[in-house]
């Protein structure tokens, strides 16, 4: 060190998360600027706003959004290891915090109700469902908490007295959020206190207070003034979820307020039936004081798709819609009503017509969950070959994902997040709750635990790891099992002791060497030795894996094999350790591809051997999560991929067009080619053709409907397209139908009516028939009523094998009156579909 | 007579060929000659060709869009009818047709 020259370490980032540097990241952010003595800032080079590191508030405050630049500049004692650390954290864990929320939350807005509703002439309010499903409800209207503008005392008399209040008041705040904390919670709900944890703690915060008081205001009015000094800060921001966080500030103002005035609690809105609560906005901790008997939708106002009461209410299967426009004003106390956070909308009143679409509505959902469990099981190929395909997930939000997008299980449930963001270990009950959960979730299907993950990059505050400068090749993973056997042992037992409520495995990170098997497996022997002799069940033969990360593995796979149960390769570590290059470093990243010849000759090496010796192999890193891999995923001949659970509906639909063979065979001419950019082209050529899906299947056709309007006829079409999975969006398939029948009625005499529509909301070309046992108005040219609907939907853009001239044949056959006489007297689904393939041939 | 038709319609899915085959057949009832040109999804088929047109006494257009190559019927006498009109009331356009020629 020169002297005379104050020296500092500084770097630049860019903000990879979507919703920007929110609160909770930026309270992980700050956690591990406090682990050192260096005073940490950052500098956000599109705005110029500069904010101390340490703080939560400061950092949320710098509007740090998606794609902004950063410097982050650290100066003192320990700079270089803090810049290590906080390097490491920022490009390789915060990515991770951010919410994979998005895939419900950006669901289209709707702007008109379906036309049977509509039918039904009830105004209903719109909104973004934010969490799906029905609910219904009473209104009840809930305001929200409002700081008080100015204080009955607005000033001090002693600063030392007030400062003091101000400081127990914190303390008992932080004290009752640390309480909460230990008491059963879902992990949704304590990311939520963690954040106002963070926040009560918050250095800025406290800065503040001391300054409002130093300058002889109350303890009350210091308060209110930083609340207000905050709230403005925040509610300036340029992003949504910062903005709301305002909402956060507040609900702490009011705690603190709470405790400085002696602790009155405020009123709680008490539920006594099925209720729908309506408000502008709800904090965390009024949703939080709702009886979740009777709590069974929310409606806001205002609030984002990542708000924590949004968050929490996911989780929890509450149907919730937010930006309701003037829902307090539209909604009365006390009316019932259906939330419908499906399609996004509040229906104000249930008339009879609404009761109908309504009950109509839950036996389409519940046939629709029906054929989904039905179809859920390993995918197969065009060949016949059958692939599993499973979500990576971590926590309560993805195993629903994971249920919701049919996962044939979970390929990889990361445990790392439980230990971070906390200051000290989690209990073995709180780990056993998460695991519970996830093997009820699955219902039988296995779910694949990949025991801590941890290391220098991740702050454990009550591991004490050493901050090292080349974290990824040091003490990570498996290798700090031997000096954390408490925590590990704690792991393997909660894992263990919720193995008998569902197929759950155990996997190991970071494997190099035979040895540390045999001390992972002897620690799984320790933990079974333990809860039998306390009498506890547990999975005697549960599975036992490891991670394939390290080269090292490769070259003793027979041994591997003799002693596990399954493998499961991450090639994100994998790669960066097979070619020596940084991930997380622009500059060499490119080098490490996971479609490099070597690369892909390497894993055919690994699954071979894995095979030959009988076992299990499956992939979870980001190379499975990548569509266009998937020839060369089938090429390996993995037992399974693992991916986010958002993209397994296109990966499976993608996987039963491909051909194994094929697949094996591009494989082979992608190990043969020299650089990756040839086995870019290689791959662009070897997607799949689009087969088609037969035109007609026997759940298409609906014979004996007990439709009573045209607009009940047309929803009750949609909705056997989406129960057998060829749309997934019914408003604009029903859109595109009513498009063509008001140009004019479809309604082509005989009692015949063809409503049909070219859209891309369907997955394939599809004839739908339908036979009401009452005939109804159709608005026909002979005037005479409808009994037989020909529905004919066509994809658009036209797959390769698209049904024109099927299409032309039936609107042709439409017009023989022997044909419809025919089509008009089947008694089954079965007799229509063989008289259509017949007659369209 | 000798009548030659366009059907065409906004989908082009279902009633270009649905007008087609009603056409047809009321006219073969009637003891006409007729070909029927669709301009539908799959383009168009059964291509009415310049000799076609040209020994034609009379044009059908049954269309609720633009008639693509319209320019080929210069010269001929042309009906044409919303495309609905050759469901509801076919047997109409030809009497309608016997009173113009």
């Amino acid at each position: 060190m020169t002297h005379g020259t104050s020296t500092s370490e500084q770097f630049v980032f860019s903000c990879s998360l979507s919703s920007g540097l929110h609160a909770r990241p930026a309270s992980h952010l700050a956690e591990v600027a406090n682990e050192f003595v260096s005073q940490c800032a950052l500098t956000n080079l599109r705005n110029g706003l500069f904010a101390n590191l340490k703080s939560v508030l400061a950092v949320i405050a710098a509007d740090v959004r998606h794609g902004d630049q950063c410097v982050i500049r650290i100066q003192g004692p320990d700079e270089q290891s803090a810049r290590t650390t906080l390097r490491r954290f920022v490009e390789e864990a915060l990515p991770e915090y951010d919410t994979p929320l998005a895939a419900t939350g950006t669901v289209a807005r709707n702007t008109t109700p379906p036309r049977v509703l509509q039918a039904a002439a009830v105004g209903c309010s719109f909104g973004l469902p934010v969490s799906r499903g029905i609910a219904q409800g009473r209104v009840v209207i809930m305001n929200d908490p409002v700081l008080p503008s100015v204080s009955s005392a607005p000033t001090g008399a002693d600063p030392q007295l007030e400062l003091q209040l101000i400081k127990d008041a914190i303390a008992s705040v932080h004290k009752r959020i640390q309480e909460k904390l230990n008491q059963p919670i879902s992990p949704s709900g304590a990311a939520v206190l963690q954040a106002e944890l963070a926040m009560v703690r918050d250095v800025f915060l406290a800065e503040k207070l001391t300054e409002q008081v130093a300058q002889g205001k109350s303890a009350d009015q210091a308060v209110l003034e930083t609340g207000e000094f905050f709230t403005g800060l925040l509610r300036h921001s340029e992003s949504e979820s910062i903005r709301e966080r305002a909402s956060d500030i507040e609900e702490i103002c009011l705690q603190l307020l709470d405790e400085i005035q002696g602790g009155v609690p405020r009123a709680v809105v008490e539920l006594r039936e099925p209720s729908v609560v309506v408000a502008e906005t709800l904090a965390p901790q009024q949703f939080l004081a709702l009886d979740r008997r009777w709590l069974k939708a929310l409606v806001l106002e205002y609030s984002t798709t990542t708000s924590h009461t949004v968050i929490m209410a996911r989780s929890q299967g509450i149907p919730a819609l937010v930006g309701v426009k003037n829902a307090r004003l539209v909604l009365l106390p006390g009316r019932e009503v259906v939330v419908d956070a499906n399609r996004g909308f509040v229906v104000p009143q249930l008339s009879s017509s609404v009761q109908r679409f309504y009950k109509r509505e839950q036996k389409t959902l519940e046939r629709r969950q029906e054929i989904l469990h039905r179809a859920a099981g390993p995918t197969t190929t065009a060949d016949g070959k059958t692939l599993e395909v499973a979500a990576n997930a971590s926590s309560s939000e993805d195993l629903v994902l994971a249920r919701e997008n049919g996962a044939d299980g979970i390929g990889l449930f990361r445990t790392e997040m439980l230990l971070l963001r906390r200051e000290d270990a989690p209990s073995e009950e709180e780990q056993f709750a998460i695991y519970a959960e996830a093997a009820r979730t699955s219902a039988g299907r296995p779910v694949i635990i990949r025991t801590f993950d941890i290391g220098g990059d991740k702050a454990v505050p009550y591991l004490n790891l050493p901050a090292e400068d080349n974290p990824f090749l040091g003490y990570r993973g498996v290798r700090i099992y031997a000096q954390h056997q408490n925590l590990v042992q704690s792991q393997l037992r909660a894992i263990l002791r919720a193995s008998s409520l569902g197929d759950l495995q155990i996997m190991a990170p970071m494997i190099s060497s035979l040895e540390e098997v045999f001390q992972f497996k002897a620690g799984i022997s320790q933990a079974k030795r333990d809860l039998t002799l306390k009498g506890i069940a547990f999975n005697l033969n549960i599975r036992v894996g490891i991670m394939i990360e390290v080269p090292s593995v490769a070259f003793f796979l027979d041994q591997l094999c003799a002693e596990v149960d399954f493998f499961s390769i991450g090639t994100n570590d994998l790669s960066q350790y097979f070619f020596a290059a940084d991930r997380g470093n622009p500059k060499v990243a490119g080098l490490a591809s996971v479609r490099h010849p070597a690369f892909l000759s390497f894993l055919k090496e690994i699954v071979t051997q894995i095979h030959e010796a009988g076992k299990w192999v499956g992939m979870c890193g980001e190379m499975a999560a990548n569509i266009q891999h998937l020839p060369l995923l089938l090429g390996l001949g993995l037992n399974e991929i693992s991916l986010p659970a958002a993209e397994i509906p296109d990966i499976r639909e993608k996987i039963s067009r491909l051909r194994v063979a094929d697949c094996e065979e591009t494989l082979s001419r992608a190990i043969a080619c020299r650089r990756t950019k040839e086995v870019d082209d290689l791959l662009e050529s070897a997607q799949p053709s689009q087969t088609a899906q037969p035109l007609l299947s026997d759940q298409l056709v609906l014979l004996g409907s007990t439709s009573q309007s045209k607009e009940e006829v047309i929803q009750e079409i949609v909705d056997a397209f989406y129960i057998v999975g060829r749309t997934d969006d019914r408003h604009r398939l029903e859109e595109a139908l009513w498009t063509r029948e008001d140009l004019y009625s479809t309604g082509l005499g005989y009692g015949f009516a063809t409503p049909h529509c070219k859209t891309d909301a369907v997955s394939t070309d599809s004839i739908c028939v339908l036979k009401l046992n009452q005939p109804i108005n159709w608005g026909s040219v002979d005037s005479e009523p409808v009994r037989m609907i020909v529905s004919i939907v066509m994809r658009e853009p036209q797959n390769s094998g698209s049904h024109l001239q099927v299409f032309s044949t039936l609107a042709r056959q439409l017009m023989n009156e022997e044909f419809r006489d025919r089509l008009f007297r089947v008694e089954t689904a079965r007799e229509a579909v063989t008289l259509l393939a017949q007659q369209l041939g | 007579m000798k009548i030659v038709a366009v059907t065409a319609c906004p989908t082009g899915i279902a009633h270009t060929y649905m007008a087609a085959a009603r056409l047809e057949k009321v006219a073969k009832n009637l003891g006409h000659e007729i070909k029927v040109e669709t301009q539908g999804a799959m383009g168009i088929e059964n291509n009415l060709t310049e000799s076609d047109i040209r020994q034609a006494h009379i044009a059908i257009f049954a269309v609720d869009i633009e008639v693509e190559g319209r320019e080929r019927f210069n010269g001929v006498k042309v009906i044409q009818v919303p495309l609905q009109e050759a469901l509801k009331n076919p047997e109409g356009i030809f009497a309608k047709i016997q009173r113009s020629v």
